[in-house]
């Protein structure tokens, strides 16, 4: 086992984890000034029915990111498919660093962040899907933790106990489901209600998953395909690609079939439907973050472009957050008694602190990522 | 005040809360609130709150309310229960009470301006001064002002007088200090053009009291009765029992311009074009006529019992017997025969069939009664459409009847602690001023020669010099220089005139103030307020301090007192004798001795701990076309024609006079001054209301249920609810038909240009159908740009900067909602 | 066991707000955060326009979706079937906010209704959210149920004025203001009420007036469907939607 000194003196920071660093400190004092200077005012939710903005938006997609690249990981990590270990170690690092950065922005935009890890658990309010998933992101962080310090301990993929892999997909595939449910049980919101819901998420989730481990693998290569290893390149072309396109497709179906049934709906509250297909976000998710990721993973030959690979992991990674927001943002634009007192839809974009939180959580979960990349192959050499 | 005495009096009036938590303890059910809780174990853990007796101060209708105070601090108001007013119950405005008490934008002491210039844009640059000085700066001016013979040039223009210890003071101050100005009150600018149609009609010149819960019928015309009518938390409990538990239910007809919640929750909506009540009210009693639905009882019939009046075809006035009436057959010749619900519904813009159909309802249902105020009358025509309204309530027997219309019986006051008569001196009674007209030509034939007041033309009129200039004004509780039509006129006005202004609040008129006399706001008074017009037995009721004043204010009525304890001669010496104002409230309280009130109230410390006194009933009744007086069991006594024309139908002829006697004995000035036909002009008639500003829209300015008099204007929970029907929340809206507002181009939401003749102002508006297509509406309340700073953030402009100052020439109603205005998207 | 309930007759409602400020002074309110608002809509074409308006407290469910949804159950329901607010719970996540299918819960931590901001004019000590000079006796305050002026960063909502109505003698049917021996432990809507639209009392009892309105007069609960089972019911003369529907307000 390393001790401090050694690890300090064998670990040499990338220009990549510099950067990231340096931005995060930048955009995370940005966000404190913000919240002390404007206090919570600084937030556009408002009592009339935008209760979880874009921060929430953004923690979701992080999360839900981190769960699907563990699922990522732990299929072969549990199966014990050894072409796949470069690939399940990436993906725990990714899900950590996604998960910190999630839980960040969660934790900048919650009132009471540290009063949620107490009380949660002791409350046992088994009825709520908040409690469960508090309680298996929890877990989830426990074992990604276990994981990590087993990969840091110089211990490759096939030394880790599979158990543990068992376990991080099960809470995984718990979370994302649980993630679904959250809005798909509300009834009285017609535009999130639906018992598919847990199955959209993890679709989506898988989706972001793969996305996000294609990028970052180009990304700490420096964006060079040559200095792939080849079996990650053939994965990549292979299964991976296939698998991307098979995420985008089912997730493109989902959008469609909730479109166009939602446009067919004359349920009070569907109105947003309307909305949300005049918006040029919705065709920019559908098209650069679906319909184009998809010609591009489906065709083997565009998917043997690294490039393209590239671009198409980005669009994914980039529609996949657009198509989070309009489903959780739309869902809450129609008040839920209209009345005069409030427009037939409202108005929410989101704040500068808002924004600024979004690349908290991106340089933080970028640093992180670089981090464990650094230390990783620190401890391998 | 003595606030030793006080503080003893209220001390008895302590409640003991019943444990830690508990708000109140209650006695048992036949304890008041001033009963002592039960239970010594409970009582000791108690933390006092103390239940104070007040009234509200949001509106005219003075709701009696209980003031809940703990530890010094007021945290809640109810209505008091055993009040016959408020019966524990409030309308919005109530409970809001306690902000206005702890507004932090209140002035907290008496100030002097240091900057002579004035201006809506100039500091007056404030500075404290003590209340001594203060005085002595109104005592000198006034003192001097007498010494040159220039009394009349100190005027006070009150507005919300609330008794004998405030304005009601105000009259023998002028009496004493010799002006023809003390004081000009405000009723021109509230609803004079109901009040004077009445006293043409039925001889009293004053608002009716009504008898809601036995009536059967309400007819409506632009009185807002679920809005803002007073006194509207009444009105709301009386519907509640005439449409929800009466049997059987009330029905109701509406009149206005939009649909308010009054429209909506009647039977029938009529949305009327502006200023044409009153052909709406002819038609109807076209139709009660030529329908024979007349309450014959009271009215009179054909000698021979068959009904002549057929449409178009006159009568034979000597084959007609009228009773309590006078001019009915000659109305019909003159008038009413043409006046079909054909002809109306061309005028009115409404439909032939619901006139009828509200004609034939109104007429056949008894008791039935026809209400309105300034929807109807604040128009050039006002007179004849008031007449006319209240002209139905002769035709179906409803003055003085169960279920009908009467007047307020005034408290009986004990006598003041001197008598003024004695303190006259050579100059009260003989000096220069009595040679002078009042400033705003009240009673004058170059002005309203049959107004009560005329305070929108104080400004324009001292501004021209005519009949002369002002010297020093005094204001108590009125902002004309924002509230009068165009006041653009009066920045102009007051820059020449030394300003004192009494409000406890920041003001446009504290803005051009030289002098700031800061009144205690209400939950800090000791002050008497006998009851606006309500069911007609006699009610008065005290304010009786919650707290300590929280800042260095004074009493109006004590500021009113000092000054006069410092004027030269008997003057002085007459206030001395007033001591303050509580002993003037405990003078009039001297005369409950003699006349306890149903609820025990007999001595001044009684009406601290009830905070009303009230005897009922009302003395009178008319039924069936006989009146009889209350003889102690039941209205059994039998009254003379002499004894109703002396206590009832105080007109000339002692009767109902559909001729008015009033506007006949004054038919040259008004021929005169208006061109109208001498043969015609005392009956109620049709006729084309003029519609000054120049505009293509009617301007229609109404208040809202919060609106509370614009005493609430810088509550911030008033601009959060203010305007429901359109979402006013935070801002009030323009009122824009859809339609009007496309030909516009102009959007839902859109900043509008509302332009007239005399101004230009920016505010917002929101489509809604309800609204006439021809009428913008705008509630009157915000646009303040001196003011509280919650009153000041509120966006839009001020509805009185296009509102033409134009009256009706024989009552003096301010004409609010007359103009015509162009509206443009901005 | 006692389960408290509100009547609201809408044909003797006037619409006049009087509940809003009411519960607003009473419960030290900030403005916007109307734990008791009157909701307006309009439908129809002039000149017959249909004005309709709907008084709204919380509806205190007996299955209270915000109570299911809350992590830390700092939301929850009292053994006389009110719903609150535990404020040293409450964790600020809002999701029993997008769990009530009613609008009646409210996070004041935000952007004012109404300037100046009386949150600065009037700050609050300690972590309360304000402070203002009116506010209920200190002793009625009460964190762990929500009553009173609460900290930052909490959800608020309608308590049924749980301070005045939690002392009401044991086993009394009804609390109607008019009657001296309740007056004091009546909600604030339902006390300040000019019509009487309001009634309040014991569900669980047969033989009280809350009871007999909802059966003589049909009382309906509003969003039936979702089966929060409210515990205020609404008289609206029989078979008339309470809400009125998406003809109100046109499409978009």
């Amino acid at each position: 086992m390393a001790t401090a000194t050694t690890l300090r003196a064998a670990f040499k920071p990338s220009p990549y984890l510099i950067g990231s660093a340096v931005l995060f400190v930048l955009a995370f004092v940005y966000a404190i000034y913000l919240e002390v200077t404007l206090g919570h005012v600084a937030f556009n939710t408002t009592n009339y029915g935008v209760f979880w903005g874009f921060p929430i938006v953004a923690y979701d997609y992080f999360l839900l990111t981190s769960t699907g690249l563990a699922l990522v990981a732990s299929l072969p990590l549990a199966v014990g498919i050894r072409s796949w270990d470069p690939v399940a170690k990436r993906c725990v690092w990714l899900a950590i660093a996604a998960l910190v950065g999630g839980v960040a922005i969660l934790f900048l935009e919650l009132p009471h962040p540290l009063r949620a890890l107490w009380a949660t658990p002791i409350n046992l309010q088994t009825a709520s899907p908040l409690f469960w998933k508090i309680l298996c992101v929890g877990a989830y962080t426990i074992v990604l933790a276990l994981l990590a310090y087993a990969f840091g301990a110089g211990r490759g993929p096939a030394e880790v106990p599979r158990i543990l892999a068992v376990v991080l997909g099960l809470l995984a595939l718990a979370i994302t489901l649980i993630a679904g449910s959250v809005y798909g049980m509300l009834v009285f919101r017609p535009f999130w209600f639906g018992s598919e819901l847990p199955v959209v998420f993890l679709i989506e989730s898988f989706m972001g998953g793969i996305a996000f481990f294609i990028f970052f693998t180009y990304a700490v290569h420096g964006f060079v395909a040559d200095n792939l290893s080849e079996n990650t390149r053939r994965l990549l072309a292979g299964p991976l690609g296939i698998a991307a396109a098979t995420a985008v497709f089912l997730h493109l179906l989902f959008v469609l079939t909730r479109t166009v049934t939602g446009l067919w709906s004359y349920g009070e509250g569907m109105e947003v439907w309307r909305y949300t297909i005049a918006q040029p976000l919705y065709w920019l998710a559908l098209i650069g973050g679906g319909l184009v990721p998809l010609v591009v993973f489906a065709l083997p030959s565009l998917r043997a472009q690294p490039w393209l690979q590239m671009i198409g992991a980005f669009l994914v990674a980039l529609g996949l957050l657009a198509s989070r927001y309009e489903f959780m943002i739309n869902g809450q634009l129609v008040p839920p008694f209209k009345g005069s007192w409030a427009p037939p839809l409202l108005e929410y974009a989101p704040s500068q602190l808002e924004w600024v939180l979004l690349f908290v959580g991106i340089f933080l979960a970028n640093t992180i990522y670089a981090a464990l990349e650094s230390w990783s192959s620190t401890r391998e050499r | 005040m003595s606030g030793e005495h006080l503080a003893s009096t209220t001390r008895r009036r302590f409640l003991q809360a019943a444990g830690a938590g508990s708000a109140l303890a209650i006695a048992g059910p036949n304890a008041g609130p001033e009963g002592v809780a039960p239970g010594e174990a409970r009582a000791q853990a108690a933390a006092a709150t103390k239940i104070v007796k007040n009234i509200c101060h949001q509106c005219p209708a003075r709701c009696g309310i209980d003031v809940y105070v703990t530890n010094g601090r007021v945290h809640a108001i109810y209505g008091t229960p055993d009040h016959p007013i408020s019966n524990g119950k409030l309308c919005p405005k109530g409970p809001l009470g306690i902000y206005v008490l702890y507004d932090p934008d209140r002035w907290k002491g008496p100030m002097r301006r240091t900057n002579p210039k004035k201006g809506r844009n100039e500091d007056p640059k404030f500075v404290p001064i003590s209340w001594d000085e203060a005085l002595k700066v109104v005592a000198d001016r006034l003192n001097n002002l007498r010494d040159r013979g220039e009394s009349h040039r100190f005027a006070i223009l009150y507005g919300r007088g609330w008794g004998a210890s405030c304005a009601g003071l105000l009259g023998t101050f002028g009496k004493l200090y010799g002006s023809p100005n003390v004081p000009i009150g405000h009723s021109s600018m509230c609803s004079d053009g109901s009040i004077v149609a009445k006293q043409a009609t039925d001889g009293n010149a004053g608002y009716n009291a009504h008898d809601y819960r036995h009536t059967n019928y309400i007819l409506m015309f632009g009185c807002g009765f679920l809005d803002a009518f007073r006194p509207y938390n009444y009105n709301m409990q009386v519907w509640g029992y005439i449409r929800g538990d009466k049997s059987p239910k009330t029905r109701v007809t509406a009149v206005d311009v939009h649909v308010n919640t009054t429209l909506a929750a009647a039977d029938r909506a009529l949305l009327i074009k502006p200023g044409t009540d009153g052909a709406l009210a002819l038609a109807i009693a076209h139709v009660i006529l030529t329908e024979g639905l007349w309450e014959r009882s009271f009215v009179g019939d054909f000698v021979d019992g068959v009904n002549r009046f057929k449409t178009g075809q006159t009568v034979d006035p000597t084959t007609f017997e009228e009773k309590w009436v006078k001019g009915l057959v000659e109305w019909w010749n003159i008038e009413l025969k043409d006046r079909t619900p054909a002809w109306a519904a061309k005028v009115t813009t409404l439909r032939e069939r619901d006139i009828l159909a509200t004609a034939r309802e109104f007429g056949s249902t008894r008791p039935a009664m026809a209400i309105m105020e300034r929807g109807a009358h604040a128009h050039s025509n006002g007179i004849y459409n008031a007449m006319a309204i209240h002209t139905l309530n002769a035709l179906v027997g409803s003055l003085f009847a169960e279920g009908g219309l009467m007047y307020q019986m005034p408290p009986p006051y004990g006598a003041l602690p001197a008598n003024a008569d004695d303190y006259l001196d050579e100059y009260a009674k003989n000096g220069p001023w009595k040679q002078y007209p009042r400033i705003d030509l009240k009673g004058h034939p170059d002005g309203y020669l049959l107004a009560r007041n005329m305070m929108q033309d104080v400004g324009p009129n001292h501004l021209a010099g005519r009949p002369y200039k002002l010297d020093t004004i005094l204001f108590y509780c009125t902002n004309p220089i924002w509230t009068a039509p165009n006041g653009q006129v009066w920045e102009q006005a007051l820059q020449d005139v030394f300003v004192i202004d009494t409000s406890p609040f920041p003001s446009e008129t504290s803005h051009f103030a030289d002098l700031i006399l800061p009144d205690h706001t209400y939950l800090e008074r000791l002050q008497d307020a006998p009851t606006y017009p309500f069911e007609g037995y006699p009610l008065t009721q005290l304010r009786v301090p919650a707290v300590k004043p929280l800042y260095d204010t004074k009493y109006f009525g004590d500021t009113i007192i000092e000054i006069g304890k410092r004027i030269k001669g008997p003057m002085g010496e007459y206030y001395k004798k007033l001591e303050s104002a509580e002993n003037v409230i405990r003078h009039l309280a001297k005369g409950f001795e003699k006349n306890p009130g149903d609820n025990g109230v007999d001595s001044f410390e009684k009406w601290v701990e009830k905070g009303v006194w009230y005897k009922k009933p009302y003395l009178w009744r008319q039924i069936r076309g006989e009146f009889y007086e209350w003889d102690g069991k039941g209205y059994n006594r039998r009254m003379t024609p002499e004894e109703v024309k002396a206590k009832l139908l105080k007109t000339p002829s002692g009767k109902f006079e559909i001729r008015s006697g009033l506007l006949e004995a004054n038919a040259d000035w008004i021929a005169a001054k208006t061109g109208r036909n001498k043969a015609n002009l005392m009956f109620p008639i049709w006729e084309e209301p003029k519609h000054p500003g120049g505009g293509d829209l009617y301007l229609v300015t109404p208040k809202q249920a919060l609106h509370a008099e614009g005493r609430g204007h810088n509550i911030p929970m008033v601009i959060a609810h203010f305007q429901p029907i359109v979402g006013g929340r935070g801002e009030a809206f323009a009122e824009i038909h859809p339609e009007t507002a496309r030909q516009r181009g102009i959007k839902d939401r859109d900043w509008i240009k509302i332009r007239s003749s005399v101004g230009e102002i920016r505010v917002r508006c929101r489509y809604y159908e309800g609204v006439r297509p021809d009428t913008i509406v705008l509630p009157m309340e915000w646009g303040h740009w001196r003011a509280g700073r919650w009153s000041m953030a509120v966006p839009g402009g001020h509805s009185g900067e296009c509102t033409v100052n134009q009256s009706d020439r024989i009552t003096g109603q301010c004409n609010y909602y007359t103009t015509k205005v162009t509206v443009e998207r901005a | 066991m006692t389960k408290w309930g509100m009547v609201i007759d809408l044909e003797k409602c006037t619409g006049c707000q009087a509940c809003t400020t009411a519960c607003a002074m009473e419960n030290s309110r900030l403005p916007g955060e109307s734990w008791q608002d009157v909701l307006f809509y309009h439908e129809g074409t002039y000149p017959n326009v249909k004005l309709s308006w709907l008084p709204r407290p919380c509806m205190q469910c007996e299955n209270p979706s915000c109570v299911a949804v809350c992590p830390t159950k700092a939301t929850y329901k009292t053994e006389d079937g009110v719903v609150l607010v535990d404020w040293d719970k409450c964790i600020g996540c809002k999701y029993c906010m997008i769990a009530c299918p009613y609008g009646v819960r409210f996070y004041m931590d935000e952007k004012p209704v109404v300037q100046p901001d009386l949150r600065e004019v009037f700050p609050g000590d300690g972590d309360r959210i304000w402070n203002p000079p009116y506010k209920m006796p200190d002793h009625l305050e009460d964190r762990k149920k929500g009553i009173g002026i609460q900290p930052k960063g909490v959800v608020s909502k309608c308590t049924f004025c749980y301070h005045k109505i939690s002392k009401a003698p044991k086993g009394v049917a009804d609390l109607d203001e008019d009657d001296p021996q309740t007056r004091e432990y009546v909600p604030a809507c339902v006390r300040v009420c000019p019509p009487k639209a309001r009634y309040f009392g014991d569900l669980d009892n047969p033989n009280s007036r809350v009871n007999q309105l909802i059966a003589d007069k049909r009382g309906v609960r509003l969003k039936e469907e979702t089966g929060n089972k409210p515990q205020v019911y609404y008289l609206a003369g029989g078979g008339a939607p309470v809400i009125p529907g998406e003809r109100s307000r046109g499409r978009g």
